[in-house]
Formats: structure tokens, C-alpha cells, sequence
């Protein structure tokens, strides 16, 4: 089984890829969507955050080893919390 | 339609989650029920203590970036979230930070609050939240 640290870089650049995708083209199949990859896969592509989580208990029982993405949003653009200031 | 409502906590509007914790406990958290944090498609709901993210699954996803009070690009997590009286129980993403509000176990977002009806109700006194479906 593969490094631990390893998986995870792999899931974050795939995700990062498949969040392009969504992003610069309205027709991919990821485009609104909730993603689940687990060990550098893409392995659920679902309508809601709970379908996604369902489908990645069934396939890696190692959390730590998935990810999740809900594919198309701008997560570069900071979002603003302003409690306390 | 269920409703389920909370008192002001340190006068601050305040929902109250249940988390599950890994070890198979179950945590309470107060929220302060914050409607100007963040916006409707942020990729996050709640933020948390990390350590609270990390005890209820550790399942991560996609990072953010944050501005105001917490600057910088943070964790997120997938955890599982319950408000009991209201029949909620959801996956939902947190941001991990390494402090909260004082007095409170972390925020609810604007697109958490988002999903449901949410106010005094009438109350000056208390914020509630009330679920979409008859």
C-alpha cells in the first residue's frame, strides 16, 4: 500500500484538475458535482456530500486516504469571517 | 415542519450541533450562528476547532481561502453533523482552525444557515432554526 502522504498529494492535485475542469468546461461530466477520490482515483461523482461519503466508506475504509470536492466552486477567492474584528 | 429553537448565547445568536466523534462518542458544540460568514457557494458550512475535526473522521477535502478574522488557506474536513430536534443529520464540511469564537465551539456559516429557515421567530431572546419540508 502506498505512503500515506503520497495518496494524499495525489488526491489533492487530481482534485485540484478535476476542479479546472469543472471550472472552464460547463459540459464535464464534474461540472455541480460532489467528487470522491480516494487513493489518487476518482471514484464517486454524486448530486450531494452524503452520496459521496457513502460511496467512499464502501471502497477505502481509511478516511485519510479520500477526498472530497464539490467541483466548479472558485476556492482560491477568500472567503470573508469577520467575527471579532 | 419542525423548529427547533436556542437562547442567545453571550447575547449572540447560537445553534447547537452534534458531532461524532471517531471514538464512537458524542460531542455538543455551540455555534455562533453567524449569517455574514462567508457566502451562499463557500466550500465550507461550519469552522471548527481542527482537533474537533479531526477527532470526527478526519476525512478531508478541498482547502479554502479565508479573510477577516482568519487569513490564509485552512483545512477542510468532512464530518457528520446532528441537530437532533430538528431530524438533521448530514455530511457536512468544516473549515479546521486553530481558535474559536470565545464561548462558543466554533461558527455556523451563511451557507449552513442557508439550508434551513432562520430567525428569532418572534423572540428577541432566542435564534432558531426551522427545516423546509411540511
Amino acid at each position: 500500500m502506498e505512503n500515506l502522504s503520497v495518496v494524499q498529494e495525489r488526491n489533492r492535485a487530481l482534485a485540484q484538475r478535476i476542479n479546472e475542469e469543472a471550472r472552464t468546461n460547463p459540459r464535464s461530466p464534474y461540472a455541480g458535482k460532489f467528487v470522491g477520490l480516494a487513493n489518487g482515483q476518482a471514484v464517486v461523482v454524486a448530486d450531494s456530500l452524503d452520496d459521496v461519503v457513502e460511496g467512499l466508506e464502501q471502497i477505502e475504509s481509511d478516511p485519510r486516504r479520500t477526498f472530497c470536492i464539490e467541483a466548479g466552486l472558485d476556492y482560491d477567492v477568500p472567503q470573508s469571517i469577520w467575527w471579532g474584528l | 415542519m419542525a423548529r427547533v429553537v436556542w437562547p442567545l448565547r453571550r447575547d449572540q445568536p447560537c445553534v447547537e450541533v452534534v458531532l461524532s466523534f471517531a471514538a464512537g462518542q458524542e460531542v455538543v458544540r455551540h455555534l455562533l450562528a453567524d449569517t455574514g460568514a462567508a457566502t451562499a457557494r463557500a466550500g465550507f458550512e461550519l469552522i471548527l476547532a481542527e482537533s474537533d475535526c479531526l477527532q470526527a473522521g478526519a476525512r478531508p477535502a478541498q482547502s479554502v481561502s479565508l479573510s477577516g478574522a482568519y487569513v490564509g488557506s485552512y483545512r477542510v474536513y468532512v464530518l457528520h453533523v446532528r441537530i437532533p430536534n430538528l431530524g438533521f443529520g448530514q455530511s457536512v464540511r468544516s473549515v479546521g482552525v486553530p481558535s474559536v469564537p470565545p464561548g462558543f465551539g466554533g461558527l455556523a456559516a451563511f451557507r449552513f444557515l442557508n439550508r434551513f429557515s432562520y430567525g428569532n421567530f418572534g423572540d428577541p431572546g432566542q435564534f432558531g432554526l426551522e427545516d423546509y419540508t411540511d
